[in-house]
């Protein structure tokens, strides 16, 4: 047996195995760990597979803030029961039989178009292996998110504006209380202090790495969010109904910045979101980079503003 | 060589994820279970590094660092629902 298919298999059976334990586990916290290391588990199976970016979207978002976002709603379900969650185990419900059937049968259906299409020439590829080099882009996903699918990604970001408008709406004007460990936790201090400044160096480095190798908008903001959450749940940051100009500007910053450069190009003579350089792509992520992760902070935090806790 | 030793080395930091995952899936208690999950953090990151050796992949080095930062988030809010709940090693109490 080679190296390359012990990996394989063992990747294979620990990402079914976890998959099932998140699931069935027998209590709902050993259900969340197991959902927790999934992820990480899934971070290295894209890495495996070769697609470093998933691999950073995998373990910004699962592995990072989904974690945290389902242990705090944990803590608050056990609040309000007081009494430990119902068995979660699936197999009970009819329902999960047939989401399960479901389910199964569009991953097999992909599974099948997918393996088709590997059979015919791939146009799409070559015709982007083409066209990349003339844009001064070198990472071919930053490519096609920014310069290519530009609607595609002006539409997403858009997206995720109105996610959180709708869930402010939903929510009101109630506050959402967090677990924060003891603010005099000398690790803690010691944690943040070394993890928030790199944080921001690493974002911003992904950003500017993303327009030639594997990193970009969508990673650095996710580090940025899982930075906003760790510093909430720090207690260095605290949820407010306080309405600020400059939260609001940074939520619509992305979307801002976007339309007004493809309506902007317009003037002089381009198409409708054209994009005139590689500055444009910098600059476009740096404003969705900001915009998604101001969001997914608030989102977190269940508030319309944050403010800054004084020593 | 080189790439048998490389190879060699993340299976077997696989089969320490292999008994770490038996930790989590019998715990007992939940800090049992959430330290398991740190090791399975800090041993994805040895393996994404030296598969970044073995496979000439260098942007897999900056998901291991991407992954190094965010291990913290977890224990940071592991240590909130323990604190807010009162017990030093067991939020939810449960011992199954």
């Amino acid at each position: 047996m080679t190296w390359a298919l012990m990996m394989d298999v063992s990747l294979a059976i620990g990402l079914l195995f976890l998959a099932w334990q998140a699931l069935i586990g027998g209590s709902l916290l050993r259900g969340i760990i197991m959902f927790i290391v999934f992820g990480m588990v899934l971070a290295v199976a894209w890495a495996w597979l070769g697609s470093p970016d998933l691999a950073m979207a995998e373990a910004a978002i699962g592995a990072g803030v989904t974690g945290a976002l389902i242990l705090v709603a944990y803590w608050r379900l056990k609040r309000v029961n007081a009494v430990e969650p119902a068995d979660p185990s699936p197999l009970r419900s009819g329902v999960a039989l047939v989401v399960a059937v479901l389910g199964t049968g569009l991953v097999a259906a992909l599974g099948l178009a997918s393996v088709a299409a590997l059979e015919g020439e791939p146009v799409a590829g070559q015709l982007l292996n083409e066209a990349l080099p003339e844009t001064g882009i070198g990472n071919p996903i930053t490519g096609v998110l920014i310069i290519f699918r530009s609607l595609d990604t002006l539409l997403e970001i858009a997206v995720v504006l109105a996610a959180y408008v709708a869930a402010r709406a939903a929510l009101g004007k109630r506050q959402v209380d967090l677990p924060t460990p003891s603010r005099d936790a000398p690790l803690m201090t010691a944690l943040v202090t070394v993890i928030a400044p790199l944080a921001v160096l690493v974002a911003i480095y992904l950003l500017k790495a993303g327009g030639q190798i594997p990193g970009g908008a969508f990673q650095a903001s996710a580090l940025l969010a899982a930075l906003g959450v760790m510093l909430v749940l720090a207690g260095r940051l605290e949820s407010t109904l306080a309405v600020s100009l400059w939260v609001r500007l940074a939520l619509i910053v992305g979307t801002l910045v976007f339309c007004l450069m493809g309506l902007g190009v317009m003037l002089f003579g381009l198409p409708l979101l054209a994009i005139p350089g590689t500055w444009a792509v910098y600059l476009i992520e740096a404003a969705m980079m900001v915009s998604i992760a101001i969001t997914l902070v608030l989102l977190f935090a269940g508030s319309d503003g944050l403010k800054g806790v004084g020593r | 060589m080189i790439d048998h030793l490389l190879a060699a080395a993340i299976v077997f930091l696989l089969a320490n994820l292999a008994l770490g995952l038996w930790r989590i899936w019998r715990g007992p208690t939940t800090a049992d279970r959430m330290l398991s999950a740190l090791l399975f953090g800090a041993t994805s990151v040895a393996v994404l590094i030296l598969m970044a050796e073995w496979q000439a992949i260098p942007a897999l080095r900056i998901v291991a660092l991407l992954l190094v930062m965010l291990a913290a988030i977890i224990t940071i809010t592991y240590a909130g629902i323990s604190r807010a709940s009162g017990s030093s090693d067991q939020p939810g109490g449960q011992q199954r």
